[in-house]
Formats: structure tokens, C-alpha cells, sequence
């Protein structure tokens, strides 16, 4: 690999440092493409940056590697299966509309009024969700509006670094209360089988069912959990193939880039308490293999909620996050009239993390 | 010569530190965090020792028995960084020599005292051999340690072996401890016991910006720049430090004379350039002053308090600061910190940690000096 990546280096070394310097004498252009050059520029070449202070070495992890491994992830847990059960064209286009809108559009209008230096990469992860998070027939006027939005309440919120809940899942939560119908509706059934051209490209066509949760609430069914965990029942876009979602979460742990205390208290409270529900009011409730494998229970457990910006920082105070999730999202579940409640769960226990967390500051070193 | 080591067999040399990981077994340590550093930097010396004499009149070691009563001494055989002097050096194998060493020591000057060998439990053999020999001696324990940074720390060896909470830049011999490494023991010996003249010590010569890793024999005064000497490698810049670069000094004055207290050398490449394709050529960049990274916003990943030996959670020094309330850090333990230097080590978005931790505790002397 070493030795075929030499004969390419100088000439690329040249070409990036022409590229950006003439990136830096030019503020129009640094200021719309200064951020992506140098997010390209710092995927192929290392800092320039030295250590002033002590300690005088450092480990080789930073923050890109962090943010690339989500990527990674999210594209192993949801893009790809997505293809396979919705067709390519739907997925890539909404991705593209995500991005553009919401990176391109959205986020170079803002620093043009902020008055920022240039725009910051960290908008990738929120449009990657977008789509994600809507069913598979959204319009893709409804993914730009949501991407729009997602990156507006994440500049509002201080950027990168200093958000209070996650972007993403809030923009969803304004999508829903705007336009109800369409997040009800448009559930698109999955494709099983090996695909021809058609179904490749497009997927089943404009056959839509109801959400396991809705069929659940409306007629008592339970969908069969083979086909939850494969991903053949429907639901979100990115929410269905919950094997891949689980793997790819596994990952993130194992890299240490999600804390496992999140997705263990969260899973772990939602099965206790639809045990213990269960076990009182019966069938009035759903049972609890089923509440763990439907709805977005798995995507937001494994990639939404252990988002570390929003979560909370103290370790212990993860649990009181996780639990909480896990409460409030039964809750939602079986006793409103809401099909699913992952999200407002989420949501809360976002703005809930600054109280729990400066509760348990106090508690540890009594001030 | 060839030198067998007992060393602990890796199948893979992992980026990250192993530890609060729940698909790894949880190692037998008595504390939280750590980084075990051999994993990230596996040094190799050169066998043969060199000895470097100065050019003006040696100084002398001289040992001084402390005033007060010394109940224990603990012999650090754990070093716990590559670039320390390893114990072989020293113990040449022969381990129960090193050990009747310590006993002429320890029943001339010391009569009283319980001594305690802290012993890298990576190397079996120290091990057996201390352990046979502490078996006939009721005033002599053996600890196998897990050589993680910082286990050789002062707080950390008086918590695990004698389960004492000192606070950190302490002075243990007011508690009557005495904590000696393996090179001072025979340095004693030569000096007090056989009533030879010591003028010279060992001292470990490592970093990217050599052109071998080895030790040498140098008498103590000698400037560093003449240690140095056709040593270095001539293309690119490079940066020395004494004692480590984690928790050692920079040396810029290359004149300066070396005496007991410096223990090693570091020299590193400064790598203040951009270097093509880092995933696949990370050789070349780790152990460098190259900060392997840019410098971002603080994204709570928690590293930092996993990492950190004495359990503190960095993170909110640096918020505290940043929000400009300096003095609400030392309101988080801030005097427990024993300034490791591994949250900054550790840190992803790269942040000034250890510098942040340092200018609180300031402010908290300034403090104390104006109450």
C-alpha cells in the first residue's frame, strides 16, 4: 500500500498546497470552500500543528477520526440496507438533497449572516440522519426542510460543541407537528428477494402498510421479530434493518466512540419496565421482545442517544440518562395515544441531562 | 548479548488504551485508568553500553540518610515508560545479588525498616526470584505491579503498597517513607557500603530523532550536548527532553550539565509539517511532538476521566476555565490531580488539559497566599 501510494504523493502534496493557498488568498472562496478543503486536506495529510506544553507527545486520536467513525457507522447500519429494501435512487437522493440543503444552502446562508469564518463540517452526521428518521416516501421537500432545520437549530444552538438537544431529532419533532400527515403515512414496504433493475432502482412500488407500533395499537398484531430484526418489517427509512443498526452500534462501542452505558440503560430499561407492565396490565401492553425491536428503538439507542455532546458527561449520570430514556419511551409508548415515543424520550432527556448532570457534580464532590 | 525479557505477549499493538473496556477482562490492578505505554511505544536498545566521561571534574553521589525515622522503603523496580531505565540494566539478571545488596543496606542504615519491592509483574523471573528471597526474610514484601503509567507515580506506590493517601508533590520521608529506584540501590551500595567513589550513572538514550535507542554509562556533569554527539540524526529538526516527554522538561539550553536526578533523555522528531496519508504511515508520526490531530471544542467523549489514575474528571477544569471561573476547578478535587499529563495524552480534540489543571492550582496557591 506504501509503496503505491509513493509515486502519487509528491505530485498530490503539490496539488494540495497550490489548492490551498490559493484557497487562502481568496476570502470568497476560503469562506465557501475553506471548510471542505479542509476537511479533504485533513483526511489525507496530518496537522502541522506541534505540542507547546506538557505532556510533549499524543495519542493518535482526534475528534475527525471520532466523527468518521460515525459516519462509518451510520452508513454500514442504515444507507446500505436501506438500498437493498428501498432502492438506491430514493436513498441517494434524498442524501443528496440533505446535504446540499441543508450544508450547502442552509449552513453558508447562516455564516454569511453570522459573519463566520467559514462553515463547519460538523453538519454531516445531522443531515445523514435526516433521511434516516423519515419514512421511506417522505417528498424530498420534506428531507430538505428537515435538513434545513436541523442545521438552524444546531447554529442556534452554539455549533458543534455546544448543543443542547440533538438537531436532528428536533427538526423531526417540528416536521411532525407541521405536517402530521405526512410522517404518519408513506410507510413503504420493504422489498424482499434478490432485486431486477426495477426494484434495484426503485424499490416496491408505493405499497404502504402501517408501522408495527401502529398495527400493534390499532389491531393488537404483533409483527413477527425475525422479520423486525431483519429490517423486512417497515418503518423509518433507517430504523428497519435493526441487525445492521446493532451491529454497526456494537462497533461505534468497541471503537469507544459511543458509551456503552447509554445503549445498556436504555435497552435495559425499556425490557425491565415492559416486563414489569406487562406482567401487571397483560395484553393491554406490548410485549417486551417486541417493544425492544420496534420502532426507532434501536437507532436511537445505539446512535441518537449516545450523541456525547447532548448526553450528559459524568459516567454514573449516563445511567440516570439511559433510564430515563427507557421510561419515558414506555410511557410514551403504551399509555398515549402517540405511535412511538423514542424521540420526545430523547429530546427530553436532553434538556433533562444539564439538571441530572450538575446534580450528580454536587453529589460527587459535595459543593 | 542477547537479553530475554519476560515481557507481556500482545496478538496486536491497539491504538487505544486497554482499560473500562467491557469486552476486555479487567486487569489486576488496584487502579482505575492508566495507559499501558509499552503498547503504543515499543522501544528497543542496543545491548552494548557506552560510557561518556565530562570534561571538567565529576561530581560525586552522595547519599544523605534522612533526619527523620524511616519505617518504610520502597524499592521501585516497576518503571513504568519505555524510555525509563529498564531493570535489567541494573539487576543484570542476578536478582538475589541485587537483593543481599539491599539487606547490607537496609541492616546498616535502615535496622528498623519493613522494605517493599515493587516489581513489574510482566517480568516472571524478578518475580520468583524476590518472592523465594522475601520468603526467608519477615521484613522484606514483594508487589507485582501491571507497569501502567503512572503506577511508579509516589501517590499511586503509597496508595497500592501501603495504602497511604499522600497528596501529590508531597514530601514522603516527613511520613518516614523512602522510595528508591534500582539504579540509587546500587549507587548506595558502591558508595556507602563498599566505600567506592560513584561519579557516573546510567541514563536512556531514546526518541525518534536518534539514530539508535541505547544507554549509556555518563559521568555526572557532562553537558547534554556532548551526550548528544553524533548521536542525533542529522535530517529534521528535533526537540529534547529529560525525564520523558510526558512528565519531563524540554531542554533547549543543550549546555545544561546532567546530574542525578535526570534519568533519561528523550530526543523526538518536531514533525511540524503535514505528512501525506497518516492512517497507513502513523510510524512515522507517533512518538513525535506532532499534536496528531487539530485543536476542537471539547465533545465530552469522557477519555479523559477514564484514563485518569486518581479519578478526576478533567472536563470540567477545562469548562470551569473556559467560562472564565478559574477558581471553581479546585471546588472538583483539584489537589488530588498527580499532573500525569494523560488527559491531555488522551484528549481527541487535543486540548491544553494538563496546563489548564496547572494554571488553576496556581490561582488556588495565590489564593491561600492572600486568605
Amino acid at each position: 500500500m506504501k509503496k503505491l501510494l509513493k509515486p502519487v504523493e509528491p505530485v498530490l502534496e503539490k496539488g494540495l498546497d497550490t489548492v490551498g493557498s490559493f484557497i487562502h488568498t481568496h476570502p470568497k472562496i476560503n469562506f465557501l470552500f475553506g471548510a471542505l478543503f479542509g476537511a479533504f486536506d485533513g483526511l489525507l495529510r496530518s496537522a502541522r500543528e506541534t505540542t507547546h506544553t506538557q505532556p510533549f507527545i499524543r495519542n493518535n486520536y482526534d475528534v475527525k477520526r471520532f466523527m468518521g467513525a460515525v459516519l462509518v457507522a451510520l452508513v454500514a447500519g442504515w444507507v446500505l440496507p436501506a438500498m437493498y429494501f428501498y432502492g438506491w435512487q430514493g436513498v441517494v437522493s434524498k442524501l443528496l438533497v440533505s446535504f446540499i440543503i441543508g450544508i450547502f444552502v442552509v449552513d453558508v446562508i447562516w455564516a454569511i449572516i453570522a459573519r463566520e469564518e467559514h462553515i463547519s463540517e460538523g453538519g454531516f452526521v445531522s443531515c445523514l440522519f435526516i433521511p434516516a428518521i423519515l419514512p421511506p416516501q417522505a417528498p424530498l421537500w420534506l428531507v430538505g426542510l428537515g435538513a434545513a432545520l436541523a442545521i438552524i437549530f444546531r447554529n442556534i444552538l452554539g455549533g458543534v460543541g455546544n448543543n443542547l438537544v440533538n438537531p436532528a431529532l428536533f427538526s423531526r419533532l417540528f416536521l411532525t407537528i407541521c405536517f402530521p400527515a405526512l410522517l404518519v403515512t408513506g410507510y413503504q414496504t420493504p422489498f424482499v428477494g434478490i432485486p431486477d433493475l426495477h426494484t434495484f432502482r426503485y424499490g416496491l412500488d408505493a405499497v404502504t402498510h402501517a408501522t408495527p407500533f401502529t398495527a400493534f395499537k390499532t389491531g393488537g398484531e404483533t409483527t413477527s421479530y425475525l422479520s423486525l430484526l431483519l429490517g423486512t418489517a417497515n418503518g423509518s427509512m433507517g430504523e428497519t434493518c435493526r441487525l445492521a443498526l446493532i451491529l454497526s452500534g456494537l462497533w461505534l462501542i468497541k471503537m469507544r466512540v459511543a458509551n456503552w452505558r447509554i445503549p445498556a440503560s436504555y435497552l435495559g430499561s425499556v425490557l425491565i419496565l415492559s416486563v414489569f407492565f406487562s406482567l401487571i396490565l397483560g395484553r393491554t401492553v406490548a410485549p417486551p421482545l417486541f417493544q425492544l425491536l420496534s420502532g426507532g428503538l434501536i437507532l436511537g439507542a445505539f446512535f441518537m442517544a449516545t450523541d456525547p455532546i447532548t448526553a450528559t458527561y459524568n459516567q454514573t449520570a449516563k445511567w440516570i440518562f439511559g433510564a430515563g430514556c427507557g421510561l419515558i419511551t414506555v410511557l410514551i409508548r403504551n399509555f398515549t395515544t402517540l405511535p412511538e415515543g423514542v424521540m420526545y424520550s430523547i429530546l427530553l432527556m436532553n434538556l433533562l441531562a444539564i439538571p441530572i448532570q450538575s446534580l450528580m457534580v454536587k453529589i460527587r464532590y459535595r459543593v | 548479548m542477547s537479553v530475554k525479557r519476560c515481557m507481556r505477549s500482545y496478538l496486536s499493538q491497539p491504538s487505544f488504551p486497554r482499560q473500562k473496556n467491557v469486552f476486555v477482562k479487567k486487569e489486576n490492578t488496584r487502579f482505575q485508568g492508566g495507559f499501558y505505554l509499552p503498547d503504543a511505544y515499543p522501544l528497543q536498545f542496543c545491548s552494548i553500553i557506552e560510557d561518556i566521561s565530562s570534561d571538567g571534574t565529576p561530581e560525586m553521589f552522595q547519599f544523605k540518610v534522612p533526619d527523620q525515622k524511616v519505617a518504610h522503603i520502597i524499592v521501585n523496580l516497576c518503571p513504568t515508560e519505555p524510555w525509563a531505565l529498564p531493570n535489567w540494566v541494573i539487576l543484570k539478571h542476578k536478582t538475589p545479588s541485587f537483593l543481599n545488596m539491599l539487606k547490607e543496606i537496609k541492616t546498616n542504615y535502615f535496622p528498623g525498616a519493613v522494605l517493599s519491592l515493587a516489581i513489574n509483574e510482566g517480568e516472571c523471573r524478578t518475580v520468583e526470584d524476590a518472592k523465594k528471597f522475601a520468603s526467608n526474610e519477615d521484613w522484606m514484601r514483594v508487589f507485582p505491579l501491571y507497569a501502567k503509567y503512572p503506577q511508579d507515580d509516589p501517590v499511586l506506590l503509597l496508595k497500592v503498597i501501603l495504602g497511604i493517601e499522600v497528596s501529590f508533590g508531597q514530601d514522603t520521608k516527613s511520613l518516614g517513607v523512602l522510595i528508591l529506584d534500582a539504579q540509587t540501590v546500587s549507587a548506595i551500595y558502591e558508595s556507602c557500603i563498599l566505600r567506592n567513589k560513584v561519579d557516573s550513572r546510567l541514563i536512556v538514550l531514546s526518541g525518534t530523532g536518534l539514530k539508535e535507542n541505547e544507554i549509556v554509562n555518563v559521568q555526572l556533569g557532562t553537558s547534554i550536548e556532548k551526550i548528544l554527539k553524533n548521536k542525533v540524526k542529522e535530517t529534521g529538526k528535533y526537540r529534547v527532553f529529560i525525564n520523558g516527554p510526558l512528565r519531563g522538561n524540554e531542554i533547549t539550553d543543550l549546555s545544561q550539565k546532567i546530574n542525578w536526578s535526570v534519568n533519561n533523555i528523550v530526543v523526538l522528531e518536531e514533525k511540524n509539517r503535514k505528512v501525506m496519508f497518516p492512517m497507513i504511515k502513523s510510524d512515522e508520526l507517533i512518538l513525535t511532538t506532532n499534536l496528531l490531530g487539530e485543536l476542537r471544542r471539547c465533545v465530552y467523549c469522557n477519555y479523559c476521566d477514564n484514563i485518569c489514575p486518581v479519578d478526576l474528571e478533567p472536563a470540567l477544569y477545562y469548562h470551569s476555565y473556559t467560562r472564565g471561573e478559574k477558581h471553581k476547578a479546585r471546588l472538583y478535587n483539584l489537589e488530588k490531580c498527580i499532573e500525569c499529563g494523560l488527559c491531555s495524552f488522551i484528549c481527541p480534540s487535543k486540548l491544553e488539559l494538563l496546563h489548564i489543571i496547572k494554571e488553576c492550582k496556581a490561582l488556588d496557591k495565590q489564593h491561600e497566599k492572600i486568605t
